[in-house]
């Protein structure tokens, strides 16, 4: 009894002891400040697996705040569900001689849905609290400790994911059984793993980084995966949701879901079967057949995110789709897989990572938290052809900018297979611009402009107003022409796998022309000029990225008034460099004719970061051209 | 053409005959609707309210009063882009954990035809019913309509019971897609007197009301009911333009508020809002609010070290101002009630914007000083209702501080505004000011600065054909406001010039001095040695110069040939730019730079350049004013044709020849 007393009071003697902070601000390396304005000065992670169904994660960390530009990291946000439970979560608020100012826990947070903006429904939920200080800097610390009843999502480290925060020093630790046999993913990752037991036979991994510069964002720079350190983790055996599975590649992974998530979701109710049946009969080729299904599905449902459970990684019933005609990308995706199949056409159910920017699965790491949206991809022998489900108007094989040129998983009844989505090339994503116009006495303008557009920028106009007025409404903001007013308009669209859509339109615009001292000013780019060219960045870090390419090409006539000679030097650039090519020339001909031609193509690709200022001055080159005015002046 | 809006009493009408109409059946649908293609008065429209219905009255069922209001609506959905008219969210409020709003009777039902040609109903499935719990005081209903199609009719119906009687239930006429019909029916038990107000731009098809008899018992005691139906077709839908003040200042639709009631228990009759002497009254008493800005106690020791060596009224009152922008930090919430107390939130440094403001007048007070606080309505909250008291309009409140003949507005939660300017979002018509001491008026929220700034640019070219000289900038008034945030976004001053100078590619900055950056009440000044890449060399025939290098306009901001709206411009603003140059001499000016002067009606703004030319120095400057905060749909087009102007005056350069 006595030596339990003891025990706890040596315990209570040693905590404060050990935490012992020093988070006075000299302490700071004095090279971790430029650009901060924050700084972690400690951060620790520590994953624990006891049991495949009970996870713990745990975190402390302290943050200094050096000004009020740092002040989100003073929002602490912890998200948790019915599975993902919040344990504890205690902190202290620190001045900047490092003395406790105040406390906070749980009790001073704020419990909020977590929103997620495109959800009409989510069972995730968040608790929030905001640590205040009256003066900078400042330092927060907390701790925050959560358990999860699964060990199929465990997480990634990545130490320093902010721009404009330092980090002096950041750990994260791995605990797991032996025989967990933990699969993890070093990016980036400048040292060496250590490996140790711990004195309960705990196999502990140790990761650590320390004094991470701040990062000021860089233009055109590529995935942060290329060259921020992380470390990714992935179970072998698992729990999640009632579901036992291991994996250890791809493969695996795509049959484990396939068989358990996806394979019993695909039942159709008998009419729905038979009204397929009906429909693609007639048709001749499967891949007929399957446009006219994809029509049909597209014209039957629409895009609702409810994301509950599993419901994260499990699609909706196909029946409950046909009954319902709404589900998210897994629901959809899902359904027209089970439409299909009635037609006996094989088709894959594939994880891909969506957005603009295009982002790959890692093609030697497997695990779960890759990915967020499901497209379809039907494997017809070399013609592979990929559906975006979610959209009502996306033309049949066509994917876009949303999920093109990437590594994708499809799941396969013979397991999971990598396969890569269609790129788009420079050549391909095209924006001609045609026009024919008169500039008249009075310095109007009138004529006709046609523009194609094709590969990517075929989704440039909006294929969903249903009377001129809104696209005419429309167009007025994107074309810059001064006093434009548009007489008639016409969009003429193909709707095939590689899409073109013509824009037709008759146009006036008054003053278009300066008229000073009887000369004419004419800004000759007539609409797609480019504003301002990216910043120069000093000590750049990163390569140069140019996410996807393009070719724009404009044709301007402009049928002068008879009599006039060009005073303004003609405009004549040409510029070539490994990642574009721009020409740009403005000439006055002899029908009286002031001729503009425009070509600028950017080539998708990295280039070293020493060609960025090579990228800067080609664009500066660019913006100037398109800035040129023609001076135009009575010949005497 | 440019329509009239208005904000109305609706006068307490006389009693007439039998107002008809009513709801209409649920579940049924006509061949009509399904077959429609498109809503003849408006093309453009993706979904079209058929007709919609709401009755809203007081129930004292279980022995509990609360605002019953059922409602019920069918609309047709063209296509695919009308289908978020089938996404449903029904925001719910909670008062505390005994009362809350809720929903019950819900019902929908979509109908469509199908594949086959034959039309088929979708009834919504009660498991596909959302309820979230958004934070503490919301909650959100929410479901989607089964089975859209275009083409489809979506009809749902449901009832809302809420503790909330004060507001009664307002209705929107009008929303974001047109409706052929819509009508309300309110009925108001006699012993309720609610202010109603009606705006908007369109009239009510049919305003009646009719008495009803005993239709309102409570505790044995029986009243009579005012029927009242307001109704209006065809409202157009309501499309928001650019640079628009708040949306709630022109939809068209009903509001309530509570005026009287007769107590239930003891039958006198209980004035809830009647006039402004009564609110004073209240206010002054409300413990969030008149209570806390008595509460000049709190800083008896804190003032002392804040307003040391202060003698004047005005530099205490600074002073104390600067204290409270920098130990009460703002959270998100607005509202003229404290959420904390100041108290709290001097102790914790957070607060809602009533905490800070009120913890402002309290500790202004507590400095001998006079100070009154002002409710207003922020901009996106809309104007407030003049027509009779309603402070449930109200959603912000600032501080008065009275020194001498003058008197200064304060808000606090911006620690960036220098003292006596509000923040944009305050500039709203006009607000009530509330003292402790005489009975509340009205005062104008106007700017009490410009958004003013000067480019001073003075550059020789040299024989390299690069330009090169100083670069001087000067801000004031929300100007140097605004800018300020911008510089503050960088952790230091160098960081800031760095950035700068990356942004500017052809722009070298040589040099740079940054003035007052942080003594608010001066101008901002910054100069900085520059050199500018302007031509390969000097040794062309010909140099065409454009002397709008910094930034040349190039796009009208407004694009549309007429608005329906007022141009919410922000803060009136003067914009003026001087360059002067000097040409080596083996050049001389051939196409000068014509003058410019345009002006706008009711000198509202002007355009003004000039040129000028001696020996080799060339001065150029230009000025852009625009005075008004706010321009008139009316004033509308002589706004855009000013901005065609000066794209057009811009575009034209200056061309020197070899002598």
């Amino acid at each position: 009894m006595k030596l339990i007393l003891s025990l706890l009071l040596l315990a209570a003697l040693i905590t404060p002891a050990a935490a012992q902070n020093n988070y006075e601000i000299a302490a700071i390396p004095k090279d971790l400040l430029p650009y901060a304005s924050a700084v972690v000065r400690k951060m620790d992670e520590r994953t624990e697996v006891k049991s495949l169904d009970n996870t713990v994660y745990h975190l402390k960390v302290a943050i200094t705040i050096l000004n009020d530009n740092g002040d989100d990291h003073a929002e602490i946000v912890v998200p948790y569900d019915k599975s993902n439970r919040i344990r504890y979560i205690k902190g202290v608020v620190y001045d900047e001689f490092g003395k406790p100012v105040t406390k906070f826990t749980d009790r001073n947070f704020s419990d909020e849905s977590y929103a997620d903006g495109f959800s009409l429904f989510t069972d995730n939920r968040l608790k929030h609290f905001r640590a205040t200080s009256i003066s900078y800097p400042f330092t927060i610390e907390y701790e925050v400790e959560t358990t999860s009843k699964q060990s199929l999502n465990l997480g990634n480290w990545h130490p320093n994911p902010y721009t404009g925060t330092a980090v002096q020093s950041s750990t994260c630790q791995f605990v797991c059984k032996p025989d967990f046999n933990l699969h993890y993913k070093e990016l980036n990752y400048p040292g060496k793993v250590a490996i140790s037991t711990d004195a309960s036979g705990m196999k502990v991994y140790t990761w650590s980084v320390s004094n991470l510069k701040a990062i000021r964002s860089e233009p055109y720079s590529p995935d942060y995966e290329r060259y921020k350190t992380l470390v990714k983790f992935a179970p072998e055996k698992f729990y999640y949701e009632g579901y036992n599975g291991s994996y250890t590649n791809w493969n695996e992974l795509g049959k484990w879901q396939y068989e358990n998530l996806l394979r019993s979701r695909m039942a159709l109710p008998t009419e729905t079967e038979a009204y397929i049946k009906r429909l693609t009969d007639t048709i001749k080729t499967p891949k007929d057949k399957a446009k006219a299904i994809y029509e049909y599905m597209q014209h039957k449902t629409r895009y609702i995110s409810v994301q509950v459970g599993i419901g994260g990684f499990q699609p909706f019933l196909a029946a409950d789709v046909d009954r319902l005609s709404y589900g998210d990308c897994k629901a959809l995706v899902n359904y027209t897989q089970a439409l299909l199949k009635v037609a006996n056409i094989e088709s894959y159910y594939c994880i891909v990572q969506a957005g603009s920017h295009k982002k790959s699965l890692l093609t030697d790491f497997a695990s779960m938290e890759q990915g967020n949206h499901i497209i379809l991809c039907l494997p017809f022998k070399s013609d592979t052809t990929w559906l975006e489900c979610t959209s009502q108007r996306i033309p049949f094989g066509f994917l876009g900018d949303f999920t093109d040129d990437r590594w994708v998983l499809a799941c396969t009844p013979s397991g999971g297979k990598l396969m890569h989505t269609p790129r788009y090339t420079a050549e391909q994503n095209r924006q001609v611009c045609i026009a024919n116009l008169t500039l008249k006495e009075t310095g109007e303008i009138d004529g006709s402009m046609n523009t194609t557009f094709e590969g990517t920028q075929y989704e440039n106009r909006n294929d969903d107003d249903r009377d001129d007025t809104e696209r005419v409404k429309k167009l007025k903001e994107i074309y810059a022409i001064n006093n434009l007013e548009i007489e008639t308009l016409n969009y003429k669209r193909d709707k095939k796998t590689e899409p073109v859509n013509q824009e037709n339109i008759r146009l006036n615009a008054r003053d278009y022309a300066s008229l000073s001292s009887g000369k004419y000013f004419v800004t000759v780019n007539l609409a797609n000029r480019m504003r301002r060219p990216p910043r120069e960045v000093r000590n750049r870090t990163t390569d140069v990225y140019i996410n996807r390419g393009y070719t724009d090409i404009d044709e301007i006539t402009y049928n002068v008034p008879a009599g006039l000679k060009m005073e303004s030097r003609p405009l004549l650039v040409s510029i070539t460099k490994p990642f574009g090519k721009f020409t740009a020339t403005a000439v006055l001909n002899e029908k009286n004719q002031l001729v503009y031609k425009r070509k600028l193509q950017m080539i998708d690709g990295h280039y070293p970061k020493e060609s960025y200022q090579e990228l800067v001055d080609f664009f500066q080159a660019v913006v100037d051209a398109d800035d040129y005015s023609a001076i135009l002046a009575k010949a005497n | 053409m440019v329509k009239k809006l208005f904000i109305l009493a609706l006068s307490a009408l006389t009693m007439t005959g039998i107002c008809k109409a009513g709801d209409f059946p649920y579940g049924q649908f006509t061949h009509e609707e399904l077959g429609m293609k498109s809503y003849a008065k408006d093309a453009s429209a993706h979904a079209v309210v058929l007709q919609e219905f709401g009755k809203s009255w007081i129930s004292t069922a279980g022995d509990e009063i609360n605002l019953i209001h059922e409602y019920h609506v069918k609309i047709k959905i063209f296509d695919s882009k009308g289908f978020d008219e089938g996404n449903i969210q029904i925001p719910l409020y909670k008062i505390d954990g005994n009362r809350f709003e809720t929903i019950t009777n819900l019902e929908g039902v979509t109908y469509y035809t199908a594949e086959g040609g034959n039309v088929q109903k979708a009834e919504l499935d009660p498991k596909q019913v959302f309820i979230e719990n958004t934070n503490k005081y919301w909650s959100q209903k929410k479901f989607a309509m089964p089975n859209l199609r275009p083409g489809c009719v979506i009809e749902f119906k449901y009832t809302l019971q809420s503790p909330r009687l004060f507001n009664f239930k307002s209705w929107n006429f009008q929303s974001d897609i047109p409706k052929i019909a819509t009508e309300y029916e309110a009925h108001i038990p006699a012993v309720y007197n609610y202010n109603a107000t009606l705006r908007g731009f369109y009239k009510l098809a049919n305003n009646k009301a009719e008495l009803e008899r005993d239709c309102f018992s409570i505790g044995g005691n029986r009243c009579d009911c005012s029927k009242i139906v307001y109704a209006m077709t065809d409202v157009p839908a309501f499309v928001e333009e650019k640079y628009m003040t708040a949306r709630k200042n022109y939809l068209s639709a009903v509001y309530f508020e509570l005026n009287d009631y007769v107590s239930l228990f003891n039958g006198s009759k209980v004035k809830v809002t009647q006039d402004w002497a009564t609110i004073d009254r209240d206010l002054k008493q409300d413990e969030d609010f008149g209570s806390q800005m008595r509460k000049t106690n709190l800083f008896k020791d804190r003032l002392p070290a804040v307003i040391a060596g202060k003698t004047t009224e005005l530099d205490k009152a600074k002073a104390i101002y600067a204290y409270i922008q920098k130990n009460i930090k703002p959270n998100q919430f607005y509202g003229f009630s404290c959420d904390n107390g100041i108290r709290k939130a001097l102790d914790t440094h957070s607060g809602n914007v009533a905490d800070v403001n009120l913890a402002l007048i309290a500790a202004l007070n507590a400095a001998g000083l006079n100070a009154e606080a002002v409710l207003l309505s922020t901009r996106d909250h809309g104007l407030v209702n003049k027509l009779y008291p309603v402070v449930s309009e109200f959603n912000y409140v600032i501080a008065k501080v009275n020194i001498g003949e003058k008197s200064y507005l304060l808000d606090a939660t911006d620690n960036m505004l220098p003292f006596g300017l509000l923040p944009m979002h305050c500039i709203n018509d006009q607000g009530r000011v509330v003292s402790l001491s005489k009975p509340s008026y009205w005062i104008d929220l106007k700017a009490s600065q410009k958004k003013t700034s000067t480019f001073i640019l003075e550059l020789t070219l040299q024989d390299n054909g690069k330009l090169k000289g100083t670069l001087s900038r000067y801000a004031s008034g929300y100007e140097a406001y605004e800018h300020r945030k911008e510089i503050k976004k960088f952790n230091t001053v160098n960081e800031y010039v760095e950035n700068l100078d990356e942004k500017l590619p052809k722009i070298k900055i040589l040099n740079s001095d940054i003035q007052n950056l942080d003594s608010l009440e001066t101008p901002l000044a910054e100069v900085y040695d520059v050199q500018i890449d302007a031509y390969d060399n000097t040794d062309h025939q010909k140099l065409s110069f454009n002397p709008y290098i910094l930034s040349r306009i190039t796009e009208n901001p407004f694009k549309l040939s007429e608005r329906d709206y007022p141009v919410d411009w922000g803060a009136p603003t003067e914009t003026r730019f001087m360059l002067t140059l000097h040409m080596p001499n083996q050049y001389t000016v051939e196409t000068p730079l014509q003058p410019t002067g345009l002006s706008l009606p009711n000198k509202g703004g002007m355009f003004v350049t000039n040129f000028t030319a001696q020996d080799n120095v060339y001065t150029f400057s230009n000025v852009l004013q625009l005075n008004n905060s706010i321009y008139t749909a009316e004033e509308y087009p002589y706004l855009k044709e000013l901005f065609s102007k000066i794209i057009q005056t811009e575009q034209t350069d200056i061309i020197f020849k070899k002598k």
